[in-house]
C-alpha cells in the first residue's frame, strides 16, 4: 500500500465513521462507541505503519489538487511533527473513547451524537497537523473549533453549556480569521502557501514589517486556540462539556493546536527579534495566572481547566525562549501534560460519577472507594508537581535548566521568565496537594456516603494506563529518548538532546525543585488551614468581562439598527422609500439629461407627432382608470380601475409586436388581481384602510404627499425616455435574434433566450418564486395580536383581516 | 362555503378548465417556434385552476390538482435543475440543451422543453398554493391542513387561521 493511500485512508477513516454513526439509523449500525473505537485504532494503526515505513526523519508531501485558482490544494506534510501530533490525537482518542464507554453508559440515547461528535473532531484534528497548504490548515483548524463547539454544547439543554460553547467558538473562530489574515499576508510576501516550501527556504530579507504584522496575527490565532491571555476565559467555560470531551479536546489535543502552530512557526520566524517577547511575555503571565486561579478554585474541572491554561503558557513559552539552534524538549513536556491532565480530567469525571459531585469542598474519603482511581489520582498528582520518579519531573528539571541558561541570553525577559516557572511550579504543587488531600482523603461528607456508586472498569482503566506511563516513564526515562528520536524535525530541533536519567546529580535545578515543593507544601498549609473553603475564583480575575460586554454591545448594537431601520407600520415607510426613490430616480435622469442635452426628450415629441390614433386611444385608456384609482374611495373600484390599466397595457405590446409579452402581461395581470383581491378582502372592514385613515393627515402632509408622487412620477418618466433614447451600442438582443435558430434551434427568440441562451437567470427565477412562496406561506401562518389581545391571552381570535364577524 | 351558486357557472367552469388546459398544452408545446412557452402556458393553466377553484369553494381550491401545489412546484424545479445538472454528468456545458430532429415530417424534440415543463411546473404550484392559501384564509378556512402548518408556523406564534377554526 502507498503512503498516500494510507495516509487518505487514516484521514477519511474518522470523517466516514462520524457520518457513519450520525447518519445510518441505530437500527442497522448498533454499538457506535465501538465502531468509533475500531475507527479510532485502525486510524492509529494507519499513522504508526506510515511512521515506520516512512522512516527516521520523514519529510515528504502527498498533494491532491483541489483549488489551483486560490492556491488551495489538498495537501499534507508528513514528517516528525506532523506524525508526533497524530498519534498523541489517536492514542489520546483511543482512550477517551474506552472511558466514554463507561462515562456514557445509560445514556444509550445520546449515543450516535456524542461519538459522531468526537470521530468528527478527530477527522478535522488529523488534517490540521498533517495540513501542509497553509489554506488547508485553516480550514480544518475551524472545523476543530466547529466540532468542540458541538461538543461543549452536547448538553444542549443547559444554558451554562450553551454559553460555554458559543464563547468557545466565538473565541476560537474569531482568532482563527485573524490567522487567516496572517496566513494570506505570508503568502503575499513568501509567494505560496505551501509549508513545506516555505519551511525549506529563508524568508526574504525585505518587508521586514510586514513579516512581523504576519507573526503577530498567526500568534493571535494560536492564542485564542490554546487559551493565551487575553483568550484564556474560554477554557473554563468549556467545562460544561462531557468529561470525555474535557479530557480529549480541551486538554489533550484541540488547545495544543496553538502549541503546534508555534512549533510549525518556529523554524521560520524562531530567528526574528519579536519571536521571543511577543510568545514569552503572555504565554509566561497567563502560566502564572493560570496557576494561581488554579488555587483558588474549587471545582474540581475548573482546577483543572485553570491549570492546563497554565501549562499551555508554559509549552508556549517554552518555544518562546528557543534558542536559534532549535528546541530540544517540547515532545516530553507534551507528553508529560497529556499523561498528567488527561489522567486528572479523567479522574475528576470518574468522581462526579461516583460522588455526584465535582466541588473539593464536598468531597473527601474516597481513596479506600476508588483505590486505583486513588493511585492514578495520586501519580498524576506528583507529575503535576513535578515531583520525582515522574515525567513532571524530568520536565521541569530540563526547563528550569534552559530557562537557567536562557537567563543572560534574553535579558529582562529572560528574569521574568524564572521567576513566572519557580512560582507556578510552587502553585503546582499546593494545588497538586490540593485536589489529592481533598478528594481522596479526610472525612467522607454523608452526601458522598449516600450517592456512591462504583464506577465500572471502562472508566477507571484509561486514567491508570496514562498515569502508569506517567510512572514508567519517569521511572525509566531512558527509553524515552529512542521513542522521541524519530520524531524530531530539522530547523525545530537542534538534535542535542540529552539521554534522560533519573538522577542528574546535586544540580541548580535539584536544589530549586527541592525548595518549591517545600514551599508549595507550605502554601497549600497556609491557605487551606483546616477546614477553610477554597476563596473561588474573584470575577475581576475571569476576565470574561470584557467578552461579555462587548457580546451584549454587539447585540444590542444590532438591535438598535434594526429599530432605527424597521417599523410596524407599513404606511409610515412609503413616503420615505418613495422619496428615497424618487431622488435617486430623479438624480439619474437629472444627470443624463444634463450630459445628453434635451435630445431625447425631442425624439419623444417626434414620436407622439407621429402616433396613430389608436395608440392615443390606448394610452387614454391606461391613463383614465389610473385616474379613477386616485379617485375611487373603495378598494373594489380601485382594484377594477388598476386591473383595466394593465389589461389595457397588453394592446400596446400587441401593437408593437410583442406577442410574447402580451400574454405574459395578460396573464400576469389576471392572477396578481386575483391575488390582490383576496388579500385586500382579509382587510377589508377594519384593517388597512383603516390604518390609512389613522394617519394624521393635515393639508400639509397630504401635500407633501402629492408633491413626492408628483415629482416620483415625472422623474420616473423623464427616465425612462432618457433610457430608452440611449443608443445602444452593441445591443445582446440581436446576436439572440441572429442565432436563434443555428443555436438554439428555436424560432421563437424570446422562448430560447429565456431557456436556452439565458437559462440559468431563468432557473434563478423560478427557484426565487419557489423561495417567495414559501415566504408567504410562513408569513400567512403568522400572527399579529394588538394589544388589547395580548392582555387577554392566547386563545382570543385573531385582529388583522377578520374583524367582527370572526369575533362573533 | 360551497363556491358559486350558479349550477350553470359550476358546469361551464369545468368546460373552460379543459379548453384552457388544452390551449396551455398547446401554448407549451409551441413555445420554442411561436408564442407561448412554459411560464405562459404555467400562467394559462394557473388562471384556469383559479377560476375552477372559484367555483368550487375554498375548502376545495387548494385540492383541485389532486397533488399538493407546493409539491408540484418543487418537482418543477427539480426538473428544471436536472436538466442542468444532468449535461454535467457527461461532461457537457450546465443548461446545454440537445435537439433532435424525429424523422421527416417537420417534427422536432429539445431538452429544452423539458426545461421548459419544469418551468411551467413552477409556476403553476406556486400560483395556485399561494392562491388558494389567500383564498382559503381570506374565508376564514385554515389555509394549510395542519401538518403544512407546523412546517411554516414558529412554535411561538399562532397560526392565524387555526385560531379561527375553533
Amino acid at each position: 500500500m502507498s503512503l498516500g493511500l494510507g495516509l487518505a485512508l487514516v484521514l477519511l477513516l474518522p470523517a466516514a465513521g462520524a457520518l457513519a454513526v450520525a447518519l445510518v439509523p441505530r437500527r442497522w449500525l448498533p454499538f457506535p462507541g465501538f465502531i468509533a473505537l475500531g475507527v479510532a485504532m485502525a486510524s492509529l494503526c494507519g499513522v504508526l505503519a506510515i511512521g515506520s515505513k516512512a522512516g527516521a526523519h520523514p519529510s515528504f508531501v502527498l498533494d491532491w489538487s483541489w483549488v489551483p485558482e486560490c492556491g488551495l490544494s489538498l495537501s499534507f506534510l508528513v514528517d516528525g511533527l506532523s506524525l508526533f501530533f497524530a498519534v498523541i490525537v489517536l492514542g489520546m482518542g483511543v482512550l477517551v473513547l474506552v472511558y466514554s464507554r463507561g462515562y456514557m453508559a445509560g445514556r444509550e440515547g445520546d449515543h450516535r451524537r456524542f461519538y459522531a461528535g468526537l470521530l468528527f473532531f478527530m477527522g478535522s484534528m488529523l488534517g490540521t497537523v498533517f495540513s501542509n497548504n497553509l489554506l488547508l490548515l485553516f480550514i480544518f483548524w475551524e472545523l476543530t473549533g466547529l466540532a468542540s463547539f458541538l461538543l461543549i454544547g452536547f448538553e444542549h439543554t443547559s444554558e451554562e453549556a450553551r454559553r460555554g460553547a458559543r464563547m468557545s467558538l466565538l473565541v476560537t473562530a474569531v482568532t482563527g480569521l485573524v490567522m487567516l489574515l496572517g496566513i494570506v499576508m505570508l503568502k503575499q510576501v513568501t509567494g505560496t502557501y505551501d509549508l513545506a516550501t516555505i519551511l525549506r527556504s529563508p524568508l526574504p530579507q525585505t518587508h521586514k514589517d510586514w513579516l512581523d504584522a504576519c507573526l503577530v496575527l498567526l500568534v493571535v490565532g494560536a492564542f485564542g486556540k490554546s487559551a493565551i491571555f487575553p483568550f484564556h476565559f474560554w477554557l473554563p467555560n468549556a467545562m460544561t462539556a462531557p468529561t470525555p470531551v474535557s479530557a480529549y479536546l480541551h486538554s489533550a489535543t484541540m488547545v495544543k493546536l496553538g502549541i503546534f502552530l508555534c512549533a510549525r512557526l518556529f523554524p521560520i520566524f524562531g530567528e526574528r527579534e519579536l519571536w521571543a517577547p511577543l510568545l514569552g511575555v503572555p504565554a509566561f503571565s497567563t502560566m502564572l495566572l493560570g496557576a494561581v486561579l488554579a488555587l483558588m478554585s474549587s471545582d474540581l474541572k475548573a482546577i483543572l481547566a485553570y491549570s492546563t491554561v497554565s501549562q499551555l503558557g508554559y509549552l508556549i513559552g517554552y518555544y518562546a525562549l528557543g534558542p536559534n539552534g532549535g528546541v530540544d524538549y517540547d515532545y516530553l513536556h507534551i507528553l508529560n501534560h497529556l499523561f498528567y491532565k488527561g489522567s486528572l480530567f479523567m479522574v475528576a469525571g470518574i468522581v462526579e460519577h461516583a460522588a455526584g459531585s465535582r466541588d473539593i469542598g464536598k468531597l473527601g474519603g474516597l481513596a479506600p472507594r476508588l483505590p486505583l482511581t486513588a493511585a492514578s489520582c495520586a501519580i498524576a498528582c506528583a507529575a503535576m508537581a513535578g515531583l520525582p520518579l515522574t515525567t513532571g519531573f524530568l520536565s521541569k528539571e530540563f526547563m528550569l535548566k534552559e530557562i537557567f541558561s536562557a537567563f543572560s541570553v534574553h535579558g529582562y525577559l529572560g528574569s521574568f521568565a524564572v521567576v513566572c516557572v519557580v512560582l507556578t511550579s510552587l502553585l503546582k504543587v499546593a494545588f497538586s496537594a490540593k485536589i489529592i488531600l481533598r478528594v481522596f482523603f479526610g472525612k467522607e461528607p454523608e452526601t458522598v456516603t449516600a450517592h456512591f456508586h462504583a464506577p465500572s472498569a471502562w472508566m477507571t482503566l484509561p486514567p491508570a494506563v496514562l498515569s502508569g506511563c506517567a510512572l514508567l516513564a519517569g521511572i525509566a526515562p531512558s527509553f524515552l529518548n529512542p521513542l522521541l528520536q524519530p520524531f524530531t524535525v530539522p530547523g525545530l530541533h537542534a538534535g542535542t538532546a540529552e539521554h534522560f536519567q533519573i538522577w542528574h546529580g546535586w544540580t541548580r535545578e535539584l536544589w530549586v525543585s527541592l525548595a518549591v515543593v517545600l514551599a508549595g507544601l507550605a502554601l497549600y498549609r497556609v491557605s487551606h488551614y483546616g477546614d477553610r473553603p477554597c476563596p473561588g475564583v474573584p470575577s475581576y480575575l475571569k476576565a470574561e468581562r470584557l467578552f461579555e460586554w462587548l457580546h451584549e454591545k454587539t447585540i444590542a448594537a444590532g438591535r438598535a439598527s434594526v429599530r432605527l431601520f424597521q417599523t410596524d407600520r407599513e404606511q409610515s415607510a412609503v413616503l420615505a422609500v418613495t422619496a428615497f426613490a424618487g431622488v435617486t430616480l430623479g438624480a439619474f435622469a437629472w444627470k443624463q439629461v444634463f450630459a445628453g442635452g434635451f435630445g431625447p426628450l425631442l425624439q419623444f415629441v417626434d414620436f407622439t407627432g407621429g402616433m396613430s390614433p389608436l395608440r392615443l386611444l390606448v394610452g387614454v385608456f391606461i391613463v383614465l382608470p389610473a385616474l379613477g384609482l386616485v379617485l375611487f374611495r373603495s378598494w373594489g373600484g380601485q382594484l377594477a380601475c388598476l386591473g383595466i390599466s394593465g389589461f389595457m397595457v397588453t394592446v400596446y405590446f400587441v401593437l408593437g409586436r410583442a406577442p410574447d409579452l402580451a400574454l405574459t402581461q395578460l396573464l400576469v395581470e389576471t392572477v396578481s388581481i386575483v391575488a390582490i383581491y383576496l388579500l385586500l378582502g382579509r382587510c377589508a372592514k377594519q384593517g388597512l384602510l383603516e390604518q390609512w385613515s389613522d394617519l394624521p393627515s393635515s393639508a400639509m402632509a397630504q401635500g407633501l404627499r402629492v408633491a413626492v408622487s408628483c415629482s416620483v412620477a415625472a422623474a420616473v418618466g423623464v427616465l425612462i425616455l432618457v433610457v430608452t433614447g440611449m443608443p445602444h451600442h452593441n445591443p445582446v438582443g440581436n446576436f439572440f435574434i441572429r442565432h436563434t435558430e443555428d443555436m438554439a434551434h428555436g424560432k421563437n427568440a424570446v422562448n430560447t433566450i429565456l431557456v436556452d441562451f439565458r437559462g440559468l437567470d431563468t432557473l434563478g427565477e423560478i427557484t426565487v418564486l419557489l423561495a417567495a412562496m414559501l415566504g408567504c406561506l410562513g408569513l400567512l401562518m403568522r400572527y399579529r395580536r394588538n394589544s388589547e389581545e395580548q392582555k387577554q391571552g392566547r386563545d382570543l381570535t385573531p385582529g388583522l383581516g377578520l374583524g367582527e364577524e370572526g369575533k362573533s | 362555503m360551497t363556491g358559486l351558486s350558479s349550477p350553470i357557472l359550476r358546469a361551464s367552469s369545468t368546460l373552460a378548465f379543459f379548453m384552457a388546459n388544452t390551449l396551455s398544452l398547446y401554448l407549451l408545446l409551441r413555445g420554442h417556434h411561436a408564442p407561448g412557452g412554459g411560464f405562459i402556458a404555467g400562467l394559462v393553466t394557473a388562471s384556469s385552476v383559479v377560476l375552477l377553484g372559484y367555483a368550487r369553494g375554498p375548502e376545495k381550491f387548494g385540492r383541485v390538482l389532486g397533488a399538493d401545489p407546493g409539491l408540484i412546484a418543487g418537482i418543477g424545479l427539480a426538473v428544471a435543475g436536472a436538466t442542468a445538472l444532468v449535461p454535467i454528468l457527461f461532461g457537457r456545458a450546465a443548461l446545454e440543451h440537445f435537439f433532435w430532429i424525429l424523422g421527416n415530417n417537420g417534427w422536432s424534440f429539445g431538452t429544452a422543453l423539458i426545461f421548459d415543463v419544469g418551468v411551467f411546473l413552477v409556476v403553476v404550484g406556486v400560483t395556485t398554493k399561494v392562491v388558494a392559501s389567500f383564498a382559503a384564509s381570506s374565508c376564514g378556512l385554515p389555509a394549510l391542513v395542519a401538518e403544512e402548518e407546523r412546517r411554516y408556523s414558529s412554535p411561538s406564534e399562532e397560526p392565524l387561521e387555526g385560531t379561527r377554526a375553533n
